[in-house]
């Protein structure tokens, strides 16, 4: 059997005297997407941070293609195509589409105003839309702030760019919050697709219905352990609602 | 996914861009009524000699006022402005005497007096933002901090004194003018001016700022090293301040403790009349640069027609309450 795509190994995590995460250890496999749930201080956003880079584990191992890997900053693991999606701020509100899109891999203009770090914007709003499109959102304006949309239109834009640009593991934390069924729904297909395209993706959702539809397995967390892990199939709601809650 | 189903069409777009437009022709039209106003009260207000003592003032604070912008821009706030122009002023001052009277030919002394005055302004930047970044500070507490520092090292400095003893060629390189008001410095700053607007509307530094200011979550998740970003956006701010310091020298030939003193006022002033939001990641800089346009104009003409100028800090004081009030009634709503 190949090694999984993205792996950490019997990884601990303590804040001060609180233990945040116990011996967990957690795959994930190319063209899968795996569920993540758990209560409020399941150890669910320490996972992510760990995943993404932004938190390094006390111990334990972090294996990318079975290769042991360490992630001093999320620009580490973004070099290596895990792209993460927080929670309500994967966004800078402020600036345009295409911008966001962009935002930390700026396309430069060429010749010397490229030097001094003058950006191709023509170019850019060309490619953004384009990989937009790609992923499956059509943007009526990549020059428009994205303050201007709703709340819904954001969160694909986030999305967007985040699949667009991944090319190993995608982590979408709580990517259907707030928003409307249609929308969620439309949320849900880009992940298919993301997963379709060989990526490995990583769906944090207290939303157990979406965990349903769109998850090949599911990870369970409790109390910084993992209390459960395996095909979605297998669970019914009851079930999967007592493995997160821990009650009979 | 789509977003196709945008409740603002297109034309609200052109909209958007018709008010950002409108709000440059707004300022132009109060810096004008101004001008109007004070020259209506008297007449020696809208002449030569006027225009190129309001250049001079102008000068120093638009030099702020554009490191303001990023700081702003990018959420933060730099109070230290006003006392590193003083400080690097006479930091200027003294490196300069002191190589006048050590007989080094004026070229290099004034180029040695420039480069303390850069790095002093380097340093008090450089200090703000690790203060801030790695320390953790917020950038309020962490420049007034560096302003208090900065103004009581002036006075350690020079005792409290101004320092004179520049060479003749100072005056000269601060005070001839051609055409009657274009003097080395102004045109100095006006370069600078052209710079700081290119480089905030059109490059990745500029980019990166407002991203900062916007969600700097967002910046750092797009892989941004938001903490070394800022130390250069302090920086900058710093070495503007120390360049507004080193205009100031060369204009009066000396360096005074206490000149700057209130800079950051005039500074945030003309920032935020320009349209820069304190919330971050919204203004352009040409609003700041008619900020300060409008600001020290108000300033001269308070002058020109008998106003005292202990009224001149309260006047800048309320220029500042009535834009800010006036962007939060205008400034959209910003998402979650």
């Amino acid at each position: 059997m190949t090694a999984p795509l993205y792996e950490v190994r019997n990884v601990g995590k303590r804040y001060g005297s609180v233990v945040a995460l116990q011996d967990v250890s957690f795959t994930l496999n190319a063209g899968e997407v795996v569920g993540l749930v758990g209560d409020n201080g399941a150890g669910k956003s320490t996972l992510v941070k760990i995943l993404s880079g932004a938190h390094e584990p006390d111990t334990g191992d972090i294996l990318l293609d079975g290769t042991r890997r360490n992630w001093h900053s999320p620009h580490d693991a973004l070099q290596a195509g895990i792209e993460t999606l927080y929670q309500d701020s994967g966004i800078a509100p402020d600036l345009t589409v295409a911008a966001n899109v962009f935002l930390g891999r700026e396309i430069l203009k060429k010749g010397w105003l490229g030097r001094f770090g003058f950006l191709d914007e023509k170019k850019m709003r060309e490619d953004a839309r384009r990989e937009l499109e790609r992923v499956g959102i059509a943007v009526p304006s990549a020059t428009r702030a994205v303050a201007k949309l709703s709340g819904g239109q954001r969160q694909a834009v986030a999305i967007g760019r985040a699949v667009a640009w991944a090319n190993k593991v995608i982590i979408l934390d709580e990517p259907t919050n707030h928003l409307g069924a249609r929308q969620a729904g439309e949320v849900l297909q880009v992940i298919r697709q993301a997963r379709d395209k060989g990526l490995g993706v990583v769906f944090i959702s207290h939303t157990l219905p979406h965990v349903f539809e769109v998850t090949d397995r599911t990870v369970v967390l409790r109390l910084g352990k993992v209390v459960a892990d395996r095909s979605t199939d297998s669970f019914t709601h009851d079930s999967l609602l007592k493995a997160i809650t821990g009650l009979k | 996914m789509s977003l196709e189903s945008s409740p603002v069409d297109d034309s609200a777009a052109r909209r958007v861009t018709a008010v950002l437009l409108r709000q440059d022709v707004i300022l132009l039209g109060i810096f004008a009524a101004m001008v109007a106003f004070f020259s209506a009260i008297n007449p020696r207000y809208f002449s030569l000699p006027s225009a190129a003592n309001i250049l001079q003032d102008f000068s120093p604070v638009v030099l702020m006022a554009i490191g303001q912008t990023f700081v702003i821009a990018s959420r933060g706030i730099d109070l230290s402005v006003g006392s590193v122009l003083g400080l690097a002023g006479v930091t200027m001052a003294l490196v300069i005497r002191t190589c006048n009277e050590a007989g080094l030919e004026p070229g290099l002394t004034i180029s040695l007096g420039l480069l303390a005055a850069i790095a002093v302004g380097l340093v008090v930047g450089l200090v703000n933002g690790l203060l801030i970044t790695y320390a953790g500070l917020v950038p309020f507490i962490a420049t007034l901090a560096t302003m208090g520092a900065a103004a009581g090292l002036s006075l350690v400095m020079t005792g409290g004194v101004q320092i004179a003893g520049a060479p003749r060629a100072v005056i000269m390189i601060g005070n001839t003018a051609y055409f009657g008001w274009l003097t080395v410095p102004v045109m100095v700053v006006f370069v600078i001016i052209a710079l700081a607007c290119a480089f905030m509307a059109w490059s990745r530094f500029g980019r990166w700022t407002y991203a900062i200011g916007s969600n700097s979550f967002a910046a750092r998740g797009a892989g941004i090293d938001v903490n070394r970003h800022l130390v250069k956006v302090y920086a900058l701010s710093g070495v503007l301040a120390a360049l507004a310091g080193a205009f100031v020298y060369f204009r009066l030939g000396s360096g005074s403790p206490l000149s700057g003193r209130g800079g950051e006022l005039n500074a945030i002033a003309a920032a935020v009349i320009g349209g820069i939001s304190l919330h971050g990641g919204v203004g352009k800089m040409s609003g700041a640069v008619l900020g300060a346009l409008i600001t020290t104009a108000v300033l001269s003409g308070l002058i020109l027609v008998g106003v005292q100028p202990n009224w001149q800090q309260i006047v800048v004081a309320f220029l500042i309450a009535i834009a800010v009030g006036v962007q939060g009634i205008g400034a959209p709503r910003r998402g979650g």
